[in-house]
């Protein structure tokens, strides 16, 4: 018998998905992830000052603001030729990790923790019938006291990005040669001890806090495997000086790690809600148009492809390409993959601190070419952002963003292959179809940011007979 | 300088107005002289910022803000609950008391396609409707952020989703607190004023007075460089960024004394102009937001 699943929303992530999922005999046989915002940002962007692109961008996302700074930013510094000092990276990095931070932190324990943990009845914002809760209670209400301490510590964060950034989110720091203002001794001094804190918290709280879920649901190394293809832009890499941190530009397929070459990126709209004269292009070619009448459409999300293929992004693929993790992939190791990455971000960010020069102004007045392309490409939290852009006149004339979301959450070419995301759920056993928990779990561990992946111009219609089976 | 500033007790008695109002709020709600009230978080066509903004609040942070002040129905961002059985909790409270704070603008291109926050019962529920079932029947409405309060970023020209502030859409008081984002204190500050007193004293564009009422450039740390025509004609230079596109003299907000982050900076602090992210006509009307054609004129 088959049956016809829909969550919308699927809550606890960064703006609106729905997973439109069919199973037979308890096996989910199919889905569709379906991205559902747009605000056009790629036209907003059209005619204003490139310098404007910076704090413009990261209103795409509220939750990783400092992501699209970084990656604006550095399509500006290839489009304007500009060289940026180890020094101005360093700064620069240091915003960057501490938005990895607090993005890891609240993923870990606001967004992912309810899906596997009883969290209090009496709060009406945790009311919910959850189902296959496996923690003994000694250990579950360990667990929820740390859901309540880890909003100091992911605020700290924040606080550390703020006072090198101005503010978060949508910070003011981060900007073409690394950030606007200089890292005093007393700022430094004050980043070294919120950042000690932090590291004890991941230490002695978070990666314990993984490894409990992890005993318990150990049926999740087994469930939301996808292609098990990773790419990364790299992160944290090439400074002359401390050489890479992280990680470099791979991709991983078929069990071979590769050097990433962006000519063999492509996007594609076969299955989205746009057309052009062409269904694949490259990032710097077009801007698909909105076309909401489109048969076979069905998100508007795109899908991003590399070597036309789809391929898995975010801190698994990270810890994975760089040789850090390989105990397997699935739902649970991209969990256990995320909170291990933040205990080696704040590693990195401490390596950073000690390198800094206090007093260090890496500001100069820029001037916009007339005419020039550039691209910014740089692995954030979620995986693989790029921006491409292009000026003419000495304004924006062409603004092209592929977020991480847009790779993990793709949608389908003419191929029919599903997206990542997709490819995950597709083959999961649902224990009680009247409640799936097991499709939330799963496309959770993506750490999906629709905000991002949706930033697109389009236009909207409504989805075909959806139906809800209960 | 910077004594100066501090040494104004209307300026540092503000920073503890928050705290103060929240702690007297959830002594009331202990004491049983007041009650907590329900609390619905309608996040629509923008970018999750303000959520976020409010996770960082710090006396109350949002551990109050969940526990001893309201009681949280609805919030997308954080809820337990998903699908049908979060939108059904979101339906039923409009038969009961409750405060909407709306963050982000809403759609309107399209009757409200380009942005669906749900299903309920089979049907596609677009911020559109969202905003025009829950905003009447709330008891208080507050617009947070940019977007719900002007539209902000979301409208940016040549705004392609045709997204509207909450005020064009509902025909009641909306109390703005507007900001890109919107400061957590702005908020928590005016809901235990709400909770403790009822709505708080607005200027004419619905704004608390008691954040929004003092132009940033007139309490600006920088304001000597101003006044002196000692102009900054960079980003990380340390006098007055006016020339390279500040948008202090039109922002009246508290930015100067309450910073951010545990006031720790911001963005004039930072070496960087003010964008005027917290006034009316953000992005369109602050932009360019940095320029190195100093000659604008005083």
């Amino acid at each position: 018998m088959s049956e016809r699943l829909v969550i919308n929303p699927v809550t606890r992530i960064s703006g609106f998905l729905e997973i439109d999922a069919t199973v037979e005999d308890n096996i989910v046989t199919d889905t569709h992830t379906k991205g559902l915002l747009f605000r056009g940002f790629e036209k907003m962007l059209t005619g204003r000052s490139p310098f404007d692109a910076v704090y413009f961008t990261q209103r795409i996302c509220g939750i990783c603001s400092s992501a699209h700074a970084m990656a604006s930013t550095m399509a500006l510094e290839d489009a304007m030729d500009i060289e940026v000092s180890d020094q101005g990276k360093y700064l620069r990095d240091i915003i960057h990790g501490c938005e990895y931070l607090q993005n890891h932190i609240r993923h870990f324990y606001q967004y992912t923790l309810p899906d596997y943990v009883a969290m209090p009845q009496n709060n009406t914002l945790f009311i919910a019938k959850q189902t296959d809760l496996r923690l003994p209670k000694i250990k579950n209400d360990l667990l929820v006291q740390h859901y309540f301490d880890s909003l100091d510590i992911s605020r700290s964060a924040h606080e550390m990005l703020a006072v090198l950034g101005g503010k978060a989110p949508h910070n003011h720091g981060v900007f073409i040669g690394g950030i606007t203002t200089q890292a005093t001794k007393e700022k430094i001094s004050r980043l070294f001890s919120l950042l000690h804190n932090i590291t004890e918290f991941i230490d002695s709280k978070m990666v314990p806090d993984t490894q409990t879920v992890a005993q318990y649901y150990q049926d999740y190394f087994e469930m939301g495997k996808g292609y098990g293809n990773f790419l990364s832009y790299g992160c944290f890499n090439n400074y002359s000086q401390l050489g890479t941190l992280y990680l470099n530009p791979f991709i991983y397929h078929d069990g071979i790690k590769q050097v990433l070459d962006p000519e063999r990126i492509t996007e594609n709209i076969a299955t989205s809600w746009y057309t052009d004269q062409t269904e694949t292009y490259a990032p710097n070619e077009t801007i698909a148009e909105p076309d909401i009448a489109k048969s076979q459409a069905y998100s508007w999300v795109k899908a991003p492809r590399y070597n036309g293929l789809p391929y898995e992004s975010g801190p698994l693929a990270r810890m994975w390409l760089s040789g850090e993790y390989r105990h397997g992939i699935s739902a649970m190791d991209r969990t256990i993959a995320r909170v291990l990455e933040a205990k080696k971000i704040a590693a990195i960010i401490k390596v950073l601190l000690s390198n800094l020069i206090p007093g260090t102004d890496v500001q100069q007045v820029y001037s916009v070419p007339s005419t020039a392309f550039g691209k910014g490409l740089i692995d954030t939290t979620r995986g693989a952002l790029g921006h491409w852009l292009k000026i003419e006149n000495q304004l924006i004339s062409f603004y092209q963003i592929i977020a991480p979301t847009t790779w993990n959450l793709s949608t389908r070419t003419e191929d029919n292959l599903p997206g990542p995301g997709e490819k995950a759920l597709i083959g999961t056993q649902i224990t009680d179809p009247s409640n799936p928990v097991e499709l939330g779990r799963i496309i959770r561990s993506f750490d999906p940011c629709i905000s991002c992946a949706t930033h697109i111009y389009q236009s909207g219609n409504l989805i075909n007979s959806i139906q809800i089976v209960s | 300088m910077k004594k100066q500033i501090n040494s104004c007790p209307n300026q540092t008695e503000k920073l503890k107005l928050v705290s103060m109002l929240a702690n007297k709020a959830i002594m009331a709600i202990k004491n049983g002289t007041i009650k907590k009230r329900n609390l619905v978080w309608l996040e629509l066509t923008g970018c999750s910022g303000n959520i976020i903004s409010l996770l960082d609040a710090a006396n109350p942070g949002f551990k109050n803000l969940a526990t001893q002040m309201v009681n949280i129905i609805f919030d997308n961002s954080l809820m337990v609950a998903e699908g049908q059985a979060a939108m059904e909790k979101l339906f039923a409270i409009t038969a009961d008391d409750y405060i909407l704070v709306v963050e982000g603008a809403i759609a309107s291109k399209d009757n409200g396609l380009y942005n669906i926050i749900g299903q309920f019962n089979g049907q596609p529920i677009t911020a559109y409707r969202a905003i025009n079932e829950l905003g009447p029947k709330a008891s208080y409405v507050i617009a947070m952020g940019a977007c719900a309060s002007d539209g902000g970023i979301s409208a940016g020209r040549p705004n392609p989703s045709g997204s509207l502030s909450v005020q064009s859409i509902l025909n009641r008081k909306v109390i703005k607190l507007p900001g890109c984002p919107c400061h957590p204190d702005w908020l928590t500050g005016t809901l235990s004023y709400i909770l403790l007193y009822g709505q708080p004293e607005l200027d004419n564009k619905d704004r608390p007075t008691m954040f929004y009422s003092t132009l940033i450039h007139d309490v600006c740390p920088r304001r000597p460089y101003f006044d002196q025509g000692i102009f900054a004609e960079k980003l990380g230079d340390k006098s007055c960024m006016f020339k390279i596109g500040c948008r202090g003299p039109v922002t009246p907000v508290d930015c100067p004394v309450r910073k951010w982050n545990q006031h720790v900076n911001w963005p004039i602090g930072d070496d960087s102009p003010c964008i005027g992210c917290a006034q009316f006509g953000f992005p369109d009307r602050m932009e360019p937001f940095i320029s190195y054609n100093t000659t604008r004129e005083v």
